[in-house]
C-alpha cells in the first residue's frame, strides 16, 4: 500500500468512533459515543435544512442564480476559518510527532497526510451544506442531471483552496514564531492578528458592497457574492461549473487545487521538522532564573494552573481569549466612533432610536465575552494529567471552583471595560451604568458556570489532540448552542421591553433570573463533583 | 553502524544543549548512554532517529547521513521513546499492522513476529484493545514490539525500562543480547546504571551537554562499579 495512503488511513482509524465503539469494553464510553452520533445527526439536519431554506429564499425572490455562488462561498468561508484555528496542533506540534518523524515517512508525506486528514474529517460540514443547497438549487433552477454531478464532484475541491491559504498562515506563523524564543507568545500573537483581519475584511467588504446603495438584503447578498465571485475566483469557477456546465471552470478548480496542494507541501516538507524542532523544544532553551514562590489558596493555586495552561496552548488561548479581544476592540471603537454611529451601521441607518438599545449594552458585550467558556474545555483538558489533580488531597468542588475562578478571572475585567466603554459612548446614566455592569458581571458568572456543567458533565479525558476538546468536544458545542441563541433571544426581549419599561427596573428585571441560573448552575456544578 | 561526528544542538536564546559530541557505535555493540536528567541525552538520540532538527554536525547511520538521508536512515532503524505517544484509539495489534506496513513487512513474517515478541511480553490477549485502555508498561510493551518487527540495524531506545514489570525488563534485556549477536547495534539511554553495567559494552557520559568519559566498559570502570566511575567523572 502507498505509505500516503497507508498514515492517513491510520490517522483516520486512530480517531475514528467506530474503531473504539468496536474494540473497547468501556460502556460508558461507548454510550458517549452514541450520544455524540446521536447530537452530530441533529447538527447535520438543522445545518442541512438552513441550507436548503436559504436556497428556497433565494428561489421564491427570484435570484436563484446566486445559490451555487452563496454555496461557494459558504464552503470557502467556513473551510478557512476552521483550518486557520486548527492548523497548530494538527499539521504542526502534534503529540505523535516523535512517533510518526522516526519512521521511515518524508516530512512533507507526514504533513500532506495531516492536512488531508483536515480536510476528510472536515468533509462532511461541507458536503452537507453543498447537498441541502445543491437540492434547495434544484427545486427553482431547470438543470441538467450534469450539472448536479459537477456540483457534487467540485464540492469536494471548494474547501481545498482555502484551507491551503489557512495551511499557508498557519505555517507562516509556525515559521516566523519558531525563530524566537517565546515561540508561543508570538504564535499566540501572530494567530490573534490573522484571526482579527479575517473578522474585520468582512466588514471591509460589507462596507464596499453597501456604498453600492443595494436595496434589499437578498439582492445585496447577491451583489455581494457576485463580487465575491470575482475576488476570488474559485466561487466563479464553481458558479460557471454547474450554471454554464463549464468544464473550463471545473478544471480550473480542480487543477489549480490538486497543483497548489502539491506546491504548498514542498515548501512545507522542507520546513517541517526545523519548525517543529523549534515548537516542541523551546522549555529546555531558556536560562530560567529561579523566581521567589508564591503561596495561593487551593482556589487560587488552580485558578493560577487554569492561567499557565491557556498560556502555553496557540490553540487554547486563541479559542478561549478572542471573545475579550473583540470586546475590547469594539469598546474602543465604540468610544471613538460613537454609540449612535456604531448602532447606524449595524442597523443599516435604519431609523432607530438608540436609547431603546441601551439596555441592551451588557448582553451586547457578553455576545463576545460568553462565545467561549474555559470552563466548558478544561476539565477535559486535563487529560492525561487529570492523575495530578486525582491524587492530591483536593475535592472536586474545589479543583471545579479553581477552574470558574480563572474564568472569571478573564472574563469580568474584560465585561467590565466593554460595558464602561459602550455606556460611556452612549452616554448612560451612572446609576443605570452600574446596574449594567451587575447584570454584566452576572452573566459572566452565568457563562462560568453553566461553562463548568457543560464541562464536567461531558468531561473527555482521552484525546488524542487538545483541539478535539477545545473546538469540536461536545462540552463546548453544548455550552454555546443554548447560550448563543439565549443571549440572541434575551437581547430581542430586553430592547422590546426597554420600549416600555425604565431600564433601571428592567435591568433590575434580568440581573435576578441570570443570578439564578447562575446560582442554580453552580450548584449542579457542586452536586456533579460529590456525584463523581 | 552509528557515528555521530561534532553534533551540537542550540535553542532559541544560543544555548547549547549539546556541546560538540563525538560517538561510534559498532554493529554487534550496545552502548549505554548515561547522564543526568537534562544532559542532553534525549536531544541527542532524538536527532539520531531524524525527529529533531540540528545544525552543527554529522550523524551517519550505516554511512548514511541523517541530515541528507533521513529515508535510508530511518528503513533500519528503530526507536523507542521514553514515554511512547501512540495512537491512543487503535488496538494494540492495529499498531502494530500500521508500522509492519510501514516497512512493508509481509503478513506472515508480520504475523509471526508479532506473535512471537507480544509472547516473550506476555501481551498478546491485550492485543485485540483499543491502546488508550492500556497501563504505562502495557504501551511501552507495544512501542518495543513495533520496534523490534521490521529486524532493525540500529536499534535506539530511550529509558526503555522505565515503567516495564520485571518480568519484561529480563526479556527486554535477552532479546538485546540476541540482537546483538546476531550483528544489531544498540545505543540507548539509562538512569539505571546497574543496568547499563551488566549489559553494554561500551558507555558514553554526558554531562551539560558535552561527554565526560567514553568507551569500553572495562577500560572506562577499571575495576570499579560504573556508578562509582560515573560519580567520580561528575565530580571532576
Amino acid at each position: 500500500m502507498n505509505k500516503s495512503i497507508l498514515l492517513l488511513k491510520t490517522l483516520l482509524l486512530s480517531t475514528s468512533q467506530r474503531n473504539i465503539y468496536k474494540y473497547s469494553n468501556d460502556k460508558k464510553k461507548k454510550k458517549r459515543i452514541l450520544g455524540s452520533l446521536i447530537g452530530a445527526a441533529l447538527l447535520y439536519t438543522m445545518l442541512m435544512a438552513y441550507s436548503v431554506f436559504m436556497c428556497i429564499g433565494y428561489g421564491m425572490a427570484g435570484l436563484i442564480d446566486a445559490a451555487p455562488q452563496m454555496c461557494a462561498l459558504i464552503i470557502s468561508a467556513l473551510a478557512f476559518a476552521f483550518t486557520l484555528f486548527k492548523t497548530n496542533g494538527y499539521l504542526f506540534n502534534f503529540r505523535e510527532y516523535d512517533m510518526l518523524m522516526s519512521l521511515p515517512f518524508e516530512a512533507r508525506t507526514v504533513a500532506a497526510c495531516k492536512f488531508l486528514y483536515m480536510y476528510i474529517k472536515s468533509m462532511p460540514w461541507y458536503i452537507s451544506i453543498s447537498v441541502a443547497m445543491m437540492i434547495g438549487y434544484g427545486v427553482f433552477a431547470r438543470q441538467g442531471v450534469w450539472a448536479y454531478v459537477l456540483w457534487l464532484i467540485l464540492s469536494l475541491f471548494l474547501p481545498v483552496i482555502p484551507m491551503l491559504a489557512a495551511s499557508f498562515l498557519g505555517f507562516l506563523i509556525a515559521r516566523i514564531s519558531a525563530g524566537f524564543r517565546q515561540t508561543k507568545i508570538v504564535q499566540t500573537v501572530l494567530t490573534f492578528i490573522f484571526i482579527l483581519f479575517c473578522f474585520s475584511l468582512r466588514f471591509i467588504i460589507e462596507y464596499i458592497v453597501r456604498n453600492d446603495a443595494v436595496e434589499s438584503v437578498l439582492q445585496k447578498t447577491s451583489e455581494f457574492t457576485g463580487k465575491a465571485a470575482t475576488a476570488y475566483p474559485p466561487v466563479a469557477w464553481f458558479t460557471n461549473a454547474v450554471t454554464k456546465t463549464g468544464l473550463t471552470g471545473a478544471l480550473c478548480l480542480t487543477g489549480i487545487s490538486v497543483l497548489l496542494f502539491a506546491v504548498l507541501f514542498r515548501i512545507v516538507g522542507h520546513s517541517y521538522r526545523n519548525i517543529n524542532s523549534a515548537l516542541r523544544s523551546n522549555a529546555a532553551a531558556r536560562s530560567i532564573r529561579l523566581g521567589k514562590g508564591k503561596k495561593r489558596s487551593v482556589v487560587q493555586a488552580i485558578a493560577y494552573k487554569e492561567f499557565k495552561r491557556m498560556t502555553g496552548s496557540t490553540v487554547y488561548m486563541t479559542n478561549v481569549a478572542i471573545g475579550e479581544i473583540m470586546a475590547v476592540i469594539f469598546g474602543i471603537l465604540t468610544l471613538v466612533v460613537g454609540f449612535d454611529r456604531i448602532v447606524a451601521l449595524v442597523t443599516q441607518n435604519a431609523p432607530v432610536d438608540t436609547a431603546i438599545l441601551q439596555p441592551a449594552i451588557p448582553f451586547i458585550v457578553y455576545f463576545f465575552i460568553g462565545m467561549m467558556a474555559t470552563t466548558a474545555c478544561s476539565p477535559s483538558l486535563e487529560g492525561k494529567n487529570y492523575w495530578i489533580l486525582q491524587s492530591l488531597p483536593v475535592e472536586k468542588k474545589t479543583i471545579y471552583q479553581g477552574k470558574m475562578l480563572f474564568n472569571l478571572y478573564l472574563t469580568v475585567p474584560f465585561m467590565v471595560f466593554g460595558i464602561l466603554c459602550l455606556c460611556l459612548s452612549a452616554k448612560v446614566p451612572v446609576l443605570d451604568s452600574v446596574l449594567y455592569l451587575i447584570l454584566g458581571i452576572a452573566a459572566c458568572a452565568f457563562s462560568t458556570t453553566w461553562g463548568c456543567v457543560c464541562g464536567v458533565k461531558h468531561m473527555r479525558l482521552d484525546w488524542e489532540n487538545e483541539v478535539e476538546v477545545i473546538k469540536q468536544g461536545s462540552a463546548v458545542v453544548l455550552y454555546m448552542l443554548p447560550n448563543m441563541f439565549v443571549v440572541m433571544g434575551l437581547t430581542v426581549l430586553v430592547v422590546f421591553l426597554g420600549m416600555y419599561m425604565d431600564h433601571k427596573l428592567l435591568a433590575l428585571l434580568f440581573i435576578l433570573p441570570v443570578s439564578l441560573l447562575a446560582v442554580l448552575s453552580y450548584r449542579r456544578v457542586l452536586s456533579l463533583a460529590k456525584k463523581e | 553502524m552509528l557515528e555521530i561526528r561534532h553534533y551540537s544542538k542550540a535553542y532559541g536564546d544560543g544555548k547549547k544543549v549539546v556541546d560538540d559530541i563525538s560517538l561510534e557505535v559498532m554493529s554487534g555493540d550496545i552502548y549505554g548512554f548515561i547522564g543526568h536528567n537534562g544532559a542532553g541525552k534525549s536531544t541527542t538520540i532524538r536527532a539520531v532517529v531524524g525527529v529533531l532538527d540540528f545544525d552543527e554536525g554529522e550523524i551517519f547511520i550505516d554511512g548514511h547521513s541523517v541530515k541528507e538521508e533521513p529515508m535510508e536512515c530511518k528503513k533500519i532503524t528503530a526507536y523507542i521513546p521514553d514515554n511512547p505517544d501512540l495512537y491512543e484509539n487503535l488496538t494494540g495489534f492495529q499498531y502494530l499492522n500500521f508500522v509492519a506496513d510501514v516497512f512493508s513487512i509481509d503478513a506472515a513474517e508480520r504475523d509471526a513476529r508479532i506473535r512471537k515478541y507480544a509472547d516473550l511480553f506476555e501481551i498478546t490477549d491485550a492485543l485485540g484493545s483499543v491502546i488508550s485502555s492500556y497501563s504505562h508498561g502495557m504501551k511501552q510493551k507495544v512501542a518495543i514490539i513495533s520496534a523490534l518487527i521490521h529486524e532493525p540495524k540500529l536499534l535506539v531506545l530511550d529509558e526503555p525500562f522505565v515503567g516495564l514489570d520485571p518480568k519484561a525488563t529480563f526479556t527486554l534485556k535477552e532479546i538485546m543480547h540476541e540482537m546483538c549477536r546476531q550483528g544489531t547495534a544498540i545505543f540507548f539511554s539509562t538512569h539505571v546504571l546497574d543496568v547499563a553495567e551488566k549489559l553494554c559494552n561500551k558507555v558514553a557520559i554526558i554531562r551539560h551537554g558535552k561527554i565526560i568519559a567514553s568507551g569500553l566498559m572495562e577500560e572506562l570502570t577499571e575495576g570499579h562499579s560504573l556508578e562509582e566511575t560515573f560519580l567520580e567523572a561528575d565530580h571532576e
